[in-house]
Order: structure tokens, then sequence, then C-alpha cells
């Protein structure tokens, strides 16, 4: 009650701060720049070379592609107009449209495009992107708008990779002109021309008046400013030194909402949280064992309490909003039942066993000290850590032995960036993925789950991959490798007078119709 | 004198080598795979090696120490892991924002905290002195980021005076350089204070005053000029220290300086960065203890180096 009170007395503080420094920082309304705060520094401006979210994300200011997603995650051609599979699933011929320009002048036809995949599927140039899209063997001009990619075996998500915020279309005068210095100088057909990259600041755009989309974009300027501090993220918003900040601090949301200039926004996410168990190791190589886990945690609470309400218990394998995810609905809290497995299991008196987490943040941390308090419940101890970037690394990632992999339960999560349920499900759980491969930190091996993600892979019909897909997820779901626990949500601010930008499901950003009021 | 600040620095050489070798090794040290961090988590393991090739990490670790000196005697540090510039260049841009935020801060800091000081010691046990050391011992205990929290809260969110981030214009200076300095005014006014305290009971000053000499005078010419040898030589240390505790600030209000970058370097593994950091900073201490060292020559004439 007394909190409430003072929260009260605060609002109209913050009300009144918010309309001075409002009337303070305006510039003259003519222009329209937008501050856009963002939640760390970018690591580059060459998508290729990128493997962060934000960075790509701030590189379709002035990058697009031959196809994309849009703000709900589905998939479309940009700059692409059409394509065609060849029955073998090998060759994807792609018309393109016609009529767009870079920045610096060059068409857009289909030799950019060769100039661009040839660029990346070169592993001399080491591009950090290399292995997304090693598997096209060749690119080939048919002609001015035409282009077909020859792959090295069929991938039936190609497109999905195409549509991934790192291939996009660098003018290929540009990458002649800059070389491995192209990070620093981007040219691209998108609705901003890149301006400024003050490292240690700021990049700003501009407004690029030979857009291909016409009336876009409907704003000047961008200015994409990283601040790292959570409490300054909120601050600047109510401040109104920006009009957009993701990602927010739960904990800021409820004083944020009192702001009468900005929205608290809490979109979906395709970000599966989940703690996984090291099959190889007693006691989890007992399935009963790890059921029995999934039915001792309370997600509802789990949300509530450590991700403040944004969040919802996960209701499958792979989170709503990835293409071919299929829904089970939220596994049941039960405890007595959870006590029952362990008992059937041989472990009546639950066990010792350790939970890292692989951030060290506020919220991880909090959720693996309430996961352990409900392991603790049917009799599980629990020795929780929260791993700091390093010693993840160390401790998990670069494991050489899957057999003697110290880890054992693994409070982790991830989305799939290509929106498709190969790349949530491939990377996690096949057993091509053991450390350090990749992150099968469950070490959960099972025939059917590997045949039918290689098998779906290699189909380009839409049904018969979605029933492969379904009875993996349905296999993975009965064996439980994970504890399936929430599926997060986006929480990011937006001032009332700007629209238009979106955080997408995956993190990144939809900003095509951005204008300000 | 010119001997003596040769000589100095001369047998900065030695310590910066010394310096130099551990940060390598210390760095090299710590866990985790750096190649597997640049990569990013969602790298399989060939773009790691990818990765590990592009930054140099595959070569032996005696090789990549040699390289490294060979190339740090030339004033190269080599690029950062993250970025791929050059580190020199990545430095030289965040180092002035650090310096004029430092020496901001110094400034508040010397003026608060020596006027809190005499203040405190001249009206001694009165109420004056409680005010000014409850703030001095507030100043201490109070924790850089939740003072500068605190600030912000009140004066860019309520009142919208100031802005919250930034470097762009003076009035970006105002709170940080006041979060940054309010410990360091703390200790100041408390060694004022207690050296001023021991100089007004000394002959001299009693002397001046049964001369007829006017308080203030007394004061401001006969004492502070002699409790200043404590205090410069806590100056130094404390300008140091400023230099250091920035990092804290500079995340708060998202300066654009050396703290930020090193917070982000320690994160993402940059080695090269790191290693050129924690260099600079020794150096720092090294050249502000010399020039404190100086210091005392001039305020009190009696000190001779030889």
């Amino acid at each position: 009650m007394k909190s409430s009170n003072r929260l009260l007395g605060f609002r109209h503080l913050l009300i009144a701060g918010s309309l001075a420094a409002a009337s303070l920082s305006t510039p003259a309304f003519a222009a329209k720049d937008v501050v856009l705060a963002v939640a760390s520094t970018f690591t580059t401006l060459d998508p290729y070379d990128a493997n962060d979210t934000l960075s790509m994300a701030v590189a379709k200011s002035f990058y697009q592609g031959l196809y994309g997603f849009d703000k709900d995650l589905k998939l479309g051609p940009v700059l692409a107009e059409s394509h065609t599979v060849s029955k073998d699933g090998l060759t994807y011929t792609i018309k393109l449209k016609s009529g767009i320009k870079f920045h610096d002048g060059t068409a857009f036809d289909a030799a950019a495009v060769k100039a661009n995949f040839d660029r990346v599927t070169n592993p001399d140039n080491k591009l950090k992107r290399y292995t997304m899209f090693n598997r096209i063997a060749k690119t080939e001009v048919v002609d001015a708008h035409t282009v077909k990619f020859t792959l090295k075996e069929p991938f039936s998500p190609f497109i999905n990779v195409l549509a991934h915020p790192s291939g996009v279309i660098i003018s290929p005068a540009a990458l002649q002109k800059y070389g491995k210095d192209i990070a620093f100088n981007p040219v691209g057909t998108g609705p901003f021309v890149f301006q400024e990259w003050k490292q240690t600041d700021y990049v700003k755009v501009k407004k690029f008046d030979g857009y291909w989309k016409t009336g876009l974009p409907k704003v000047d300027s961008l200015t994409w400013k990283p601040v790292v501090d959570n409490n300054t993220r909120a601050t600047v918003m109510q401040t109104g030194e920006a009009s957009f900040a993701f990602s927010m601090p739960f904990e800021q949301a409820e004083q944020l909402k009192q702001n009468p200039k900005v929205d608290v926004i809490a979109g979906p996410s395709i970000i599966a949280r989940y703690l996984s168990m090291n099959t190889k190791q007693k006691p989890f190589d007992n399935v009963k064992v790890r059921q029995a886990i999934n039915y001792a945690i309370n997600k509802e609470a789990l949300a509530k309490v450590a991700f403040s309400g944004y969040a919802v218990p996960a209701e499958g394998v792979v989170p709503a909003g990835v293409e071919y995810a299929e829904k089970f609905g939220a596994w049941p809290y039960d405890p007595a039942k959870a006590k029952q497995l362990l008992a059937e299991a041989g472990y009546p008196n639950g066990f010792e066993t350790t939970l890292w987490s692989a951030y060290n943040h506020s919220t991880a941390q909090k959720v693996i000290q309430f996961a352990q308090q409900q392991l603790a419940q049917v009799g599980i101890k629990a020795q929780i850590q929260a791993l700091e970037a390093g010693q993840r690394v160390e401790r998990v990632e670069s494991q050489p032995n899957p057999d003697t992999a110290p880890v054992r339960m693994y409070y982790i999560g991830w989305s799939s960036s290509t929106g498709e349920a190969d790349w949530a499900l491939r990377p996690l759980l096949a057993s091509e993925a053991f450390p350090p491969k990749l992150l099968n930190t469950a070490y959960y091996k099972n025939e059917l789950v590997d045949t039918n993600i290689a098998k779906a892979l290699n189909t380009t019909d839409a049904a018969e991959k979605e029933k492969l897909y379904k009875a993996a997820q349905k296999q993975i779901w009965e064996d439980a490798p994970w504890a399936f626990l929430v599926t997060e949500k986006l929480l990011y601010a937006r001032a009332k007078n700007l629209s238009g930008i979106y955080v997408m499901p995956d993190g990144s950003f939809n900003y095509d119709d951005i204008d300000v009021k | 004198m010119l001997n003596y600040v040769l000589k100095r620095l001369l047998g900065l050489i030695p310590t910066l080598l010394i310096v130099a070798v551990l940060v390598f090794l210390f760095v090299h040290l710590l866990p985790g795979d750096p190649a597997r961090l640049a990569a990013g988590p969602e790298a399989d393991e060939a773009t790691v090696q990818l990765v590990r090739q592009d930054l140099g990490l595959d070569k032996p670790l005696h090789i990549q120490f040699v390289t490294y000196f060979g190339n740090a005697l030339q004033g190269e540090f080599g690029k950062s892991l993250r970025t791929k510039r050059p580190v020199s260049q990545e430095i030289a841009e965040r180092f002035l924002p650090t310096f004029w935020l430092t020496l901001a801060s110094m400034g508040w800091s010397v003026l608060f905290g020596m006027g809190i000081g005499i203040v405190s010691a001249v009206w001694r046990n009165r109420w004056p002195d409680r005010l000014g050391m409850t703030l001095a011992v507030s100043g201490i205990s109070f924790p850089a980021f939740a003072l500068g929290m605190l600030f912000m809260q009140v004066f860019s969110v309520q009142l919208g005076w100031l802005p919250s981030m930034g470097a762009d214009s003076w009035k970006h200076y105002i709170l940080p350089s006041l979060t940054l300095g309010a410990a360091v005014a703390a200790v100041m006014a408390r060694f004022t204070r207690a050296s001023f305290v021991e100089i007004m009971q000394e002959d001299f000053v009693r002397t001046a005053r049964a001369k007829g000499v006017s308080e203030p005078v007394v004061v401001l010419k006969h004492c502070l000029r002699n409790a200043m040898i404590p205090v410069v030589t806590m100056m130094g240390l404390q300008f140091g220290f400023l230099l250091g505790g920035s990092i804290v600030v500079e995340v708060v209000y998202n300066w654009p300086g050396m703290g930020r970058l090193l917070v982000d370097a320690v994160d993402m593994r940059d080695y090269p960065i790191i290693q050129a950091e924690v260099l600079l900073f020794s150096l720092e201490f090294i050249l502000i203890n010399l020039i404190v060292d100086v210091l005392y020559a001039v305020i009190n004439p009696t000190i001779h180096y030889k």
C-alpha cells in the first residue's frame, strides 16, 4: 500500500519531468529525426560477418536481402520477385525485381547477387556467416534479372536462409572499392543511406531519396545509440532523449507505463527457455527422472517470479511462431507425480546435482534460484551457478568429449534465426550437434529425431516436412531431454508519437514504415 | 630537478614491461576461448576455426607473445577482435572523453572536498563540522552507480534540466562528473580536515595570530599551504582512482569513454583492447605519481630532489 502511494506521487513528478525534458530536447519539428536506444554495442555493419541479432537489425537500415521477414516473422520476397525449385531440391531459380538502384547508383541485378554469394561462400574471406551459406555450390547469372543457385545437397529451408538478416545484397561496386572495409562503408538498396558510424556513440543513417518503394521512408534520419545500462535505457525514454528502446528490463515496465508519452509493448517471441539435462549421465539417463523434473517445476509461477509475467509456459519443443512448430500444451505442474516418477526410477529420496545457467544476468539468476527451490520440493538438491561468458565457453561449449562433459542441468535459451524448425531442432537436439560442434547440451540422441531432421532438409514438399517435424517433436516431448520452461516475451518501449517500428519475435527490428507524428 | 624527472621516467620502462608481461599472461589464462566467444552462440565448430585463424589465435602462445611485444614496441597494439579496428584508434577516440570527465570531477572534488575540509577544521566539533563530516561519510559510502541513478532520476527525469546520456556538450558533463567526484570529494574533505586541524595547532599559527594577522589570512595563507602536502598526495592517488572508477559511471551515463570500452572488451574477451587499456592505466598511475612528487617541491620549497 505504502509503495503504491509513493508511486502515485512519483507519477506526477515523472509527468512534469518528461514534459519539461521534451520541450527542452525537441528540435525543429520539420526534420523527422529518430533516436533509437539499443542494449549493446554493434559489432560490425557487415551482416555477413555479424553474429549478433542487433548488428544485423541495424544493418537493415541500409541493406535488404532477396527475401525477408515481416514484423510477425512471415517470410516474403523483398528484392526477389519469385522463385522456382527443381524437383531434386538442388537448384533454385530466382527472378529479381527490376529498376532498383544501390545508394551509389549501381543497378541491382543478377551479377550483384552473384558477387555477394561468391564472397560469402569463399572460405578465404573468413566471414562469420560462412557456414550458413556454404551449401551453395555455385551462383550463376541466367540473365540480368534471373539468378540460379545450385546447392551441394538438398536443403529445404534455403529460402529461409536467404531471408535471414545476414543474407543481404551489398553493392558490388562498393565491395570492389572497399574490400574488407565494407563493414565501415555499407552501401545497399535499403531505405536509408549510411551516414556515420561513430564507434563510441552511434550509427546514423539518413533518408535515401532514390528508394525503390515510393513514399518511404517517412522519416529523415535514424540514430542508433547503444545504451548498455538497463536503467539508463529506461531513463532516456522518460526524458525523451530516445523514442524507442529495446530491450526494457521487466522491473522497469510498471514505472515506465505511467509515463503518458511512452508505450510499453510486450511482443511475442520465439525465444525458448529450457533446462537441458545431460542424458549421458546418471540419473538423467532415465526418462522418468527427466519427466519428473518437468512435473516438478511450476512454469506459471516461474513466468511470474522470474519474468515479471512477461513469459508464457512453453507449449512445445519449438515455440509457436517458428515454421512447423508443434503445440502440445504446457507440461502440467504436479509434484506428487514427480515424486512418484522419481521413486519408480529408483530415486525415492531424490539426488544431488548441479544446475548451471548460461547467463549471469538477474533474470537468469532468478530462474535458477526458483528452479532450485522447486526441485528441492521433490527431493532433488541442485547446486546452482550462473556462468560468466568465459566460463560458459570453457565448461560447456568447448568440451571435446561428450562422455566426460561436466554439464548436468543447464539453463539456456534459443531462438531460431531462420524462423524455421530446422534451426530450432538441429543445433540443439540432433546427435551431430554435441558440443563443441553446436549446442546439444542434453547430449540427446534419438534415431527417429536424427533421421527426421535429416530427411526434412532434403524434401521440398511442405506437407511431408510437416509430418517429419511433427513426429520428431513428439518424440522429443516424450523423451523430455529438457525441462521445457517458458517462451519469453520481448519488452520494448516506444514513444507514443512514433509508429511503424516493431521488435520481431526473433529479437530483430522491423521498421519499414517508421514514422513520427 | 630535471635529472630526477628523467631518472624517474627511465624507471618507468621496467615497470611497464613487467605489467605488460603480467597482463598478457593473465588475459590468456582467463577461462573461455576467445574465438568461440567472438564467433557467437550460434556458430558451429567450422566457423569457430575460421574465426580463430582470422584473429591469429591459432598460433602457439609464445609466438603470439613475441608478435605482441614486437608490435607493442612500435606502438601498435594489434586489432580489436570485436571491431577489427586498430586498438590505438579505438582507445584514442575514447581517451579524451574519459580524460575530461576525470578532470571535471577532480575539479569538483577539490573544490568541495577542500572547502568542506577547511570549514570543518575551522569550526571543529561544531555544527558545520558535523554537517560536513556527515556529508563526507555519506559520499564515501554511497556507491557511484546508485548515486548516478539517483541524480538521473532527479535532474533528468523529474526536473528535466540535464541530459542523461552522451558527452556532446558541457551540460552532459555535470551529472557524470558530480557522480564520479563524490567519493573523492569525501575522502579529500576528511584528509584536508585532519591535516588542517594539526597545522592549526602549530606554533607559527599561534605566532601569526599573536601578530594580529586576521583570521582569514591565517587560515588561507599560513595554514592552507602547509596543510596541502598530504592533500596533494591524496589527490594524485585519487586521480588514478577516478580514471579507473569512471568505469561504473561511464556505463551508467552511457559515456563514450575508456571505461565502457573496457567493460565491452572484457565481455567479449577482446584481448588486445584489455591489454592496451590496462597498460595505459598503469602508465597513467605512474605518471600521476611523478607529477605529485614534483608538486611537493612546488608547494614546499624546502623539499629537494637529487
